[in-house]
């Protein structure tokens, strides 16, 4: 069974785009990233997926269960942190979570060793809270019922670095229990980091969904080529995707034949020549250019 | 459901408190006046010489200051109707509002609970807290009645003089609560009802002095309850009852339907 499908998932503000005939598969148990810049329709794909809001048309399923129809049934395996979500101010910590685990039958079992874990004060006021401790807070009342479905909408912003990596490592340890983890981002290195696939979204419409281990693997290589005489030459060679002249050198984003750009390169005088696995983030920026000019 | 229906229980828990004991003071500090006009007579001849307008929109024209009744109708009655609403209809715009309000709906839309059952939570605690509000001002008002009153009154008249603000306040609440969505920030939703309360006050005002816009009473909850109905017949008229009643449904009604299919963008 699938965590999530959709299915030409489409949704409208009026004539504002949200998204557009989206079609997604999550399997049950991986780690699927869901990234695009801001904008992209990422929220809004999720707030459809919990029936916060309901789509133009299209429809989708959690474990096979209409996300419409069912939606109380999913709600009560999927844990959800969002992007803006707000927490009762006038409730402590405590009793914060506790009020989220009265919804699933009061189990809080797990209370007290996830405040451990991300050292929250328990008896403090939400309202007293950092951006960084309420976003604690929040994921803490994701987990508490031990959901089969995570999904995160940014669930690293405003963590310092240390509390995203005890962040990660939690879900990572979620994960290997069998929790299938959704989540979105616009940082492409965290995504890197933690997920077995990713989804792109742009403008609302999904462009790739890839394996991280493929995409890194890639064909494309990064190559920095500075030129004796300081005067970069324009280059033409099939395989060359992208190329800037910086200075007196030359940078190119390569997926053709290495061979070639050698032999190429023998006609000029070079001082210094660099190739390298492009990061993730230059793979998307060259993703999203290339869609862009479509 | 139960849960939502609990923390609204406790979080609303001050304004109830701080809006009764106003009242209840206002109450009983108006009937304590009642025992120094009690036996002068002579009040109902100053009303004489107001014009015959005020004198309608008061009750006066049908009321006697010197019984206890009539002045518990025109001089408390009035204010426990309107501060009452206005009280009532706040505190249903509030329910839902605030949770858009503090960005909270997400964190609780994200539950295992329905909305019918979120909204069935809230309705429930308002229906207790405009309850609980009556129960506070009734027992003031009775014990205001046992201390400064000593002439004879009905006690049926008496009971539905403090039965009718109920009823009302139960209508203003469930339109503050309709109302609110479609204000999703309680900063608008909040004066918006409060504006409502006074609207149908004024409505009620025009159609008791002018026969032309007589019309515009039936539209307004106040027309239900009129002080000078219920002591001159002794009770609250039960078609009334039933009126405030179904307008309260339906206003609870419709902002099922409307909140079904809502969507939720905070």
């Amino acid at each position: 069974m699938k965590a999530i499908e959709t299915f030409n998932l489409t949704k409208y503000y009026g004539k504002a785009r949200g998204i557009v005939d989206l079609n997604l598969e999550v399997e049950e148990g991986e780690i699927f990233g869901f990234v695009g810049p801001n904008g992209a329709g990422k929220t809004t794909t999720i707030r459809t997926l919990l029936n916060f809001i309901f789509p133009t048309s299209g429809s989708a399923r959690i474990f096979g269960l209409d996300v419409c129809r069912d939606s109380v049934k999913i709600r009560k395996v999927v844990g959800y942190l969002g992007g803006e979500m707000g927490y009762y101010d006038d409730l402590t910590v405590e009793g914060l979570l506790r009020y989220a685990a009265s919804f699933h039958g009061g189990d809080t079992a797990r209370l007290k060793e996830l405040a451990e874990i991300f050292k929250v004060d328990l008896n403090k006021k939400i309202y007293s809270l950092s951006l960084g401790n309420k976003k604690k807070v929040g994921i803490i009342q994701a987990l508490l019922h031990r959901p089969r479905l995570l999904i995160l909408d940014e669930p690293t912003s405003g963590l310092d670095p240390l509390m995203q990596r005890r962040l990660f490592n939690l879900l990572r340890e979620e994960n290997r229990r069998g929790t299938t983890i959704f989540f979105s981002s616009h940082i492409l290195s965290e995504v890197q980091r933690l997920c077995h696939r990713v989804a792109i979204i742009k403008e609302g419409r999904l462009i790739s969904v890839e394996e991280i281990a493929r995409l890194r693997r890639g064909q494309f290589t990064n190559v920095r080529i500075s030129f004796r005489d300081g005067k970069a030459p324009r280059l033409e060679l099939p395989g060359i995707a992208h190329q800037e002249e910086d200075n007196g050198s030359l940078h190119l984003f390569f997926n053709g034949d290495v061979n070639e750009l050698l032999r190429l390169l023998a006609r000029y005088e070079i001082d210094e020549l660099w190739m390298e696995e492009p990061s993730l983030e230059e793979i998307f920026m060259h993703y999203y250019e290339k869609e862009g000019a479509r | 459901m139960k849960a939502v229906l609990w923390r609204e229980l406790r979080v609303n828990g001050r304004s109830l408190l701080i809006w009764g004991a106003i009242l209840m003071f206002l109450t009983f500090f108006t009937m304590s006046a009642f025992g120094a006009f009690e036996f002068e007579g002579q009040l109902d001849q100053y009303v004489e010489l107001f014009p015959e307008s005020m004198r309608k929109v008061f009750g006066l024209d049908r009321l006697s200051l010197s019984e206890p009744l009539g002045y518990y109708g025109t001089e408390v009655y009035i204010m426990v109707l309107l501060f009452g609403s206005i009280y009532a209809a706040i505190l249903g715009a509030g329910l839902m509002a605030k949770e858009e309000e503090e960005k909270t709906i997400e964190f609780l839309l994200a539950r295992p609970v329905s909305r019918a059952q979120i909204l069935a939570g809230k309705l429930l605690a308002l229906l207790v807290y405009v309850f609980l509000f009556n129960v506070l001002i009734g027992l003031s008002a009775l014990a205001a009645f046992k201390s400064y009153v000593s002439s004879d009154y009905s006690r049926d008249a008496l009971l539905g003089l403090l039965a009718a603000p109920f009823l009302a306040h139960l209508a203003f609440a469930s339109f503050g609560f309709l109302l609110a969505f479609f204000f999703t920030r309680r900063r608008s939703a909040m004066p918006t009802s409060i504006g409502l309360v006074l609207a149908f006050y004024f409505c009620d005002v025009l159609a008791t002095l002018s026969e032309k816009m007589e019309f515009l009473g039936y539209l307004t909850p106040f027309h239900y309850v009129n002080a000078a109905d219920i002591v001159m017949n002794g009770q609250v008229g039960g078609i009334n009852i039933l009126v405030l009643l179904g307008a309260s449904a339906a206003a609870m009604g419709a902002s099922y339907i409307l909140y079904r299919r809502r969507d939720i963008l905070i």
